[in-house]
């Protein structure tokens, strides 16, 4: 088996992120969200084609599971109809105020299967441990694209609920440590605590199944 | 610096937002903490991984189906009227195809029972719905059940039988009570002494014969 080398520590590294979230498209939320309270009808399918992908992508990261991410996604929006109201523009941005939504229909599902991962099977999870060997047989360890998605999926399942959600905000859909305070509710300090410790952990898991970091 | 100030700028640093000096500061620190070189390692080889993954895409049916669930992109306000509050519910679930399909098939079992069977419903008149007569008829046709259902269980085999035992019980009593009161005092009391005499003698040691057939019975069994 091959051993998995860490390259040398990257100093110069560069932040991946050139936030993909602009002055232009913070006052496009502001405007869409405005358009919506005043009963633009077009407005409500312009904030969902706008945020579904987002939405999405936190949901399935941190359940693991394209159904139950997709019925949250759909639950997430159902509550921003109905309490799109509550949200003041003027106290925060509205990614933070929908991730926030988000996180707490997602710690609500948590726990409310929390049962039902009890019992789930160890056939599943060897399953999934034997598909995530075979990726990486048929790529030396070396992944990118999608079978560096699945890798990372299995991976983050591995993490602690606490753990998990900071480095999927953070590392995957790019939030500030700022928000991540305000969506978690707990000080920026605590939020790169987390951070650095979901990300060793994962890192650590990673290892384990020979992926080359 | 500290390992635990260490790991609150580790994430600035990794990010490539720190300040100079506290960079080097940084720096110098991981190049004598061995644990803390292998944490900032680890950190920033899963960054680096995270940045090759590809963006998880919702199924380009998601969106429609929550517009669907939302039509002309505001969600539904139902207003439910006082009649559906109160049957909608139910109604709503006897509504649903499989339900309407049974009683369907019901209906038509019923039906085909019925003409097989020569029962032939009579036609409705005007007439047959004075209350006075529906009233007349449904009195009628209770006190007609109510009477064949005491002849059905009268002519039962196992209540006459209980019924004629009850009667020879209760006739053995009274004439029981009858004997013992024609019998005058007198003859009670020599009754009486006779039967403490033989009391006695029955107290009296059996002959020593009287054992052996009992012995002889018991191991027989």
């Amino acid at each position: 088996m091959a051993t998995v080398a860490i390259p040398a520590a990257k100093w110069n590294w560069v932040p991946p992120y050139p936030q993909g979230r602009t002055a232009n498209n913070l006052d496009a939320d502001a405007q869409l969200v405005e358009r919506c309270l005043a009963g633009h009808d077009s407005a409500w399918e312009d904030l969902v084609k706008l945020h579904t992908r987002r939405v999405y992508s936190i949901c399935y990261r941190f359940t693991n599971s394209d159904a139950e991410a997709q019925d949250l996604t759909q639950d997430v929006f159902m509550r921003v109809f109905k309490n799109l109201k509550s949200f003041r523009s003027g106290e925060g941005l509205f990614v933070v105020w929908l991730t926030r939504l988000t996180r707490n229909l997602l710690i609500d599902h948590y726990r409310r299967t929390r049962m039902d991962r009890a019992t789930e099977s160890i056939e599943d999870q060897v399953k999934v441990l034997e598909e995530t060997i075979a990726v990486l047989a048929r790529t030396d360890g070396m992944l990118a694209g999608r079978e560096a998605s699945e890798v990372l999926q299995a991976g983050l399942q591995k993490l602690s609920p606490e753990l998990r959600e900071t480095v999927i905000l953070r590392d995957l859909e790019e939030l500030e440590y700022r928000e991540i305070a305000q969506v978690l509710n707990v000080p920026e300090g605590t939020v790169k605590s987390r951070l650095n410790r979901g990300r060793a952990e994962l890192a650590r898991v990673l290892r384990r199944h020979k992926v080359r970091i | 610096m500290t390992c635990a100030e260490l790991e609150i700028l580790l994430c600035d640093y990794v990010d490539g937002t720190l300040r100079a000096a506290e960079r080097s500061a940084l720096e110098s620190h991981l190049a004598g903490c061995s644990a803390c070189s292998e944490l900032a390692k680890d950190v920033a080889g899963v960054t680096a991984f995270i940045e090759t993954v590809a963006p998880a895409e919702p199924p380009a049916e998601l969106l429609t189906r929550i517009l669907h669930v939302l039509p002309n992109g505001r969600p539904v306000a139902e207003k439910r009227s006082w009649w559906k509050k109160l049957f909608g519910g139910w109604v709503h679930g006897m509504l649903q195809p499989r339900y309407v399909m049974g009683m369907a098939m019901t209906v038509l079992s019923f039906s085909m029972i019925a003409k097989f069977a020569h029962i032939e419903p009579r036609q409705l008149r005007p007439a047959d719905l004075d209350p006075v007569k529906i009233w007349a008829s449904i009195d009628d046709r209770a006190h007609r059940m109510w009477d064949r259902s005491v002849k059905y269980y009268d002519n039962l085999r196992l209540v006459i039988e209980i019924q004629s035992r009850l009667k020879e019980w209760t006739d053995q009593d009274q004439a029981q009570v009858a004997d013992a009161s024609k019998q005058p005092a007198s003859a009670v009391k020599q009754n009486v002494e006779s039967g403490k005499q033989k009391a006695e003698s029955s107290q009296q040691a059996p002959p020593s014969g009287a054992q052996k057939p009992e012995a002889g019975s018991e191991k027989k069994r």
